[in-house]
């Protein structure tokens, strides 16, 4: 099954320049994206809304990750997924051209809290994000599976619209 | 078969490729529509989602590209000449072919990247275009008149809406009294005049608009959004109304409740 | 905007009424809803779009177009809203109200 992210360039433009500002101690800055979702021919449509950045003081000092979230961080995103009955995708930055990937830290900490949103909405599916200065690669967890799909699909809408994401 | 689009090279070395995985759609294989599909084949889209429930007749011949006096007579369905037409240039190429409304079949016109309205009527373009800001789809419309005039003039337009920006009714081009007035009249609006060099005109612009969109081909000026075209003077003018509203975000297609498929089931 | 006690007022007639806003108007999802006798079929799928829309206050739609006694003018087909396909004939000039109202208002067309 394909799974098309699709985001206005705007939005994207918005979240990079969130991750690029500097932190007081965390090496990278987090973010999360509510989306919705529809099926498609061939798939699904994960569409992007709302850039939630998280605030200074909702990142935790551990030297051994470069980015660790607290609960508030948590409590937010899970609120707004409640709210606006949402999919939530985690987002982050590795600040380099070309096409980038989770590390294996970002891997194994995204297995445990991407799926923690099935717990406010099981039907939905959630995800995780990655972007580089130029591209973006993601992983998306459908309700009901167990492994994640890795995202099919990336796309900035505009004025260029950019194919920023694409699994060859 | 190397050298096909040797002569569009200068759109991105990567453009051929491109046009290879893009899904177009094109909602209506009229005068407009037909164009736009012989041009998408011709530039190496290689994945079409085409829309018409009707079948060719006698006066779809002044205007229909593709379409053949055979067609006339035998009623073939629009869909089967506009895919024969498309294979005839790219056989390559993938067409899904649903020959009914588009609203019967969301989920092909979801998985489009980008789609092309060329339908009549204010309420069929308001609908299309909600359904492909739903799914985040840039929409490409065109559209043409004849006015009588002294005797008669000839107009048309090619508008964009793309998600994130103004939409039809930001700029204008859709308004509630068109609406409303549309279904007073029972929801009429085929039967208008159409001629095929006015309809060349503007499929010709509206996959420029598309190519551009694209590919890293030129700098990109947002006017082109909305295009205004004078069919008398054979002129195409950016519309002042997109220069005055343009840089407003969009207030009709804002909620995250206006995405997705309200009704989603995993 | 329909309350609590406008869709428990529906659910008289349908399987679980609920409230959808879509792009400015507002709709009431009637799943299952129960057609007067004569109509084919006897129940379907129906929207209730309390405001104004295509040159009509309220309308009541159809997921498919309904057979009844009387010939009706079915000027309304194939309307995308809410991402269904929906039908309707025309019944014109029914003023927004309490929705079970506004709804039999429309039904007395198929009676």
């Amino acid at each position: 099954m394909n799974v098309h992210f699709k985001l206005t360039a705007a939005l994207l433009e918005d979240a990079i320049a969130d991750l690029r500002r500097p932190h007081p101690f965390a090496a990278e800055r987090a973010g999360f994206i509510g989306c919705k979702a529809a099926a498609c021919r061939g798939g699904a449509l994960v569409l992007a809304h709302t850039y939630i950045p998280l605030p200074d003081d909702w990142y935790l000092d551990d030297p051994r990750f470069g980015c660790v979230f607290s609960a508030d961080a948590m409590r937010a995103a899970m609120q707004f997924a409640l709210t606006n009955d949402a999919s939530m995708f985690h987002v982050h930055l590795h600040d380099y051209r070309g096409v980038p990937w989770f590390s294996r830290p970002d891997l194994r900490e995204s297995s445990k809290f991407v799926p923690d949103f099935w717990n406010v909405k099981p039907d939905l599916p959630h995800g995780t994000l990655v972007l580089s200065a130029d591209a973006a690669a993601g992983l998306c967890w459908y309700p009901r599976q167990k492994s994640p799909l890795r995202i099919s699909r990336i796309t900035a809408l505009g004025f260029p619209t950019r194919f920023v994401g694409r699994v060859e | 078969m190397s050298g096909i689009y040797s002569r569009q090279s200068f759109l991105g070395k990567d453009s051929a490729t491109l046009f290879r995985e893009i899904r177009t759609g094109v909602v209506g294989l009229g005068g407009g529509g037909s164009h736009i599909a012989q041009q998408l084949a011709h530039i190496g889209v290689g994945r079409l989602a085409i829309f018409d429930p009707d079948f060719a007749d006698f006066p779809n011949l002044n205007r229909t590209v593709g379409m053949t006096f055979a067609d006339a007579v035998s009623k073939s369905p629009k869909v089967v000449v506009a895919e024969r037409m498309i294979k005839s240039i790219n056989p390559d190429a993938e067409v899904w072919s649903i020959q009914d409304d588009w609203q019967s079949d969301f989920q092909a016109l979801r998985a489009c990247d980008i789609v092309f309205g060329c339908i009549d009527g204010f309420s069929g373009r308001a609908q299309l275009e909600e359904s492909c800001r739903r799914a985040m789809i840039p929409l490409i419309d065109i559209g043409m008149d004849v006015h009588k005039d002294d005797p008669y003039s000839i107009s048309g337009q090619v508008v964009v809406s793309m998600p994130g920006r103004p939409c039809f009714r930001c700029v204008g081009f859709i308004r509630q009294k068109d609406l409303d007035d549309e279904g007073r009249r029972y929801g009429e609006a085929g039967g208008n005049p159409q001629v095929v060099w006015a309809n060349g005109t503007l499929a010709s612009t509206a996959v420029g608009l598309f190519v551009q969109m694209v590919t890293p081909w030129c700098r990109i000026r947002p006017g082109s959004a909305f295009v205004g075209y004078d069919g008398d003077g054979f002129t195409l003018e950016h519309d002042m109304r997109l220069t005055v509203t343009g840089k407003n975000p969009c207030e009709h297609f804002e909620r995250i409740a206006d995405l997705g498929d309200p009704f989603w089931k995993a | 905007m329909a309350t609590e006690g406008d869709l428990r007022e529906l659910d008289q007639l349908c399987g679980g009424a609920k409230e959808y806003t879509e792009f400015g108007l507002n709709y009431v999802l009637l799943p299952q809803l129960r057609l007067p006798s004569g109509c084919t079929p006897a129940v379907l799928d129906a929207l209730l779009c309390l405001s104004p829309r295509d040159g009509y206050p309220t309308r009541l739609y159809f997921a498919q177009q309904v057979t009844s006694k009387n010939g009706l003018n079915w000027n309304a087909q194939n309307v995308a809203i809410l991402q269904r396909s929906w039908f309707a004939y025309s019944w014109n000039y029914v003023a927004t109200g309490r929705p079970i109202e506004v709804l039999a208002q429309h039904l007395k067309a198929l009676r």
